[in-house]
């Protein structure tokens, strides 16, 4: 049968007692204890210089991968500059042919509205969390921006929302609750994201939204 | 001029993520040894851990993008790094084979009779440590190791300081019985 350490001898171990706090039947138990943990090897580990120079070519040659390039040539915020040299009667022509367009339109008997635009649809996104001083949904369309997204109060206590166009395709996301806790959606399916933790998943069409 | 070792590592996360590679090399450069010990200990060997390490360091590279907070940088490659040890430590126990470099990841002796003793016990508790669960084998690493509190190895890890200490003593139970066996 396994003979395990007294609960006190435990705690001599993980630093909450001292030998000379067990009672005296106890010390000699405390005393294997304390020479079992010393045989712990605590030497400092250096590891050989190569490691460096391997890394950083793999991670240049992951860089030039085009599939990562033609990503962050999307991906990347860009500055647009737009310059026009207009005269002024072009200016006044211009706004008088908007005006007209504008009065057209609205003469014409209203459309229903759609639930969705071409490439976008409306997601709202609820979570119950009581006791939450704020609340934000941070996901691949916001490149996991906490600030991009927050919920509001709904009228029931505790209950957050927020509704937000997404483009279609498939994303990934999970709630913010104080700035620090990440949780993922229980409304919706989740996925590992490779890490240990787990994210949210939505499918975003024309005809709307659905979780996987 | 700027020192490297200024910036900060969310700084950095942004800058690769913007097209400067190169910065990189300072995220590698400053978390290779901090975390060495840690993969060395818990895979029982330095080849599997610089495996590991390079590993974990690629995979952090590839999705950077979904580092949610580049400052806490640190953290989220010691997530993947553990992953990784985790996997590997499983595969070798599945595989049913016992960490046959223990011995050599434990530090080479003094010529002195105490100092042979000691690298003896210390090479059976790093055998007996391969037995242990991934879990357990960490929290013994993360305390005994590298000496951290409790309440630190909870933030790292995600896990209550109430399981961690389960976890803890289940270890130091099952490190008894099988130093034990070994004399």
């Amino acid at each position: 049968m396994m003979k395990t350490f007294d609960l006190r001898v435990k705690q001599l171990l993980d630093g909450d007692l001292s030998l000379a706090d067990l009672p005296p039947e106890l010390r000699a138990e405390g005393e294997e204890a304390l020479r079992l943990i010393a045989a712990v090897d605590r030497a400092p580990v250096t590891l050989t210089p190569a490691l460096d120079t391997r890394v950083m070519t793999a991670v240049r040659q992951h860089a030039k991968s085009p599939a990562r390039r033609a990503w962050r040539w999307l991906a990347a915020p860009r500055e647009v500059e737009l310059r026009l040299r207009v005269r002024p009667w072009a200016v006044w022509g211009g706004a008088l042919a908007a005006a007209a367009a504008l009065a057209l339109l609205l003469s014409r008997p209203p459309a229903p509205a759609p639930s969705a635009f071409h490439n976008v649809a409306f997601v709202r996104f609820v979570l119950y969390a009581p006791g939450a001083s704020r609340v934000a949904v941070a996901g691949t369309f916001n490149q996991w921006d906490q600030a991009a997204a927050p919920l509001v109060p709904a009228g029931t206590a505790g209950v957050w929302t927020t509704t937000l166009a997404l483009p279609v395709g498939q994303h990934q996301y999970a709630f913010v609750v104080d700035g620090r806790r990440w949780i993922a959606d229980p409304a919706a399916p989740a996925v590992d994201d490779g890490f240990g933790r787990r994210n949210s998943v939505v499918a975003v069409t024309t005809q709307g939204a659905r979780t996987l | 001029m700027e020192s490297r070792d200024a910036v900060t590592d969310g700084e950095i996360v942004r800058g690769v993520l913007a097209g400067d590679v190169e910065l990189y090399a300072v995220l590698v450069e400053r978390y290779r040894d901090r975390f060495a010990r840690y993969a060395v200990r818990m895979l029982g060997s330095h080849d599997a851990a610089e495996d590991a390490l390079q590993d974990a360091l690629v995979r952090a590279f590839d999705r950077l993008a979904d580092c949610r907070e580049p400052d806490k940088f640190a953290g989220w490659l010691f997530l993947i790094l553990r992953n990784r040890c985790f996997a590997e430590q499983r595969r070798h126990q599945r595989e049913g084979r016992l960490s046959e470099d223990a011995a050599e990841a434990v530090a080479a002796p003094e010529r002195s009779d105490g100092a042979v003793e000691r690298h003896e016990q210390a090479r059976e508790l790093e055998l007996a440590l391969g037995q242990l669960t991934a879990e357990q084998r960490e929290a013994f690493v993360l305390k005994h190791v590298a000496g951290m509190p409790y309440e630190e190895i909870a933030q790292l890890t995600g896990a209550t300081v109430a399981s961690l200490k389960m976890r803890m003593h289940r270890a130091y139970d099952r490190l008894r019985e099988l130093m034990k066996e070994y004399r």
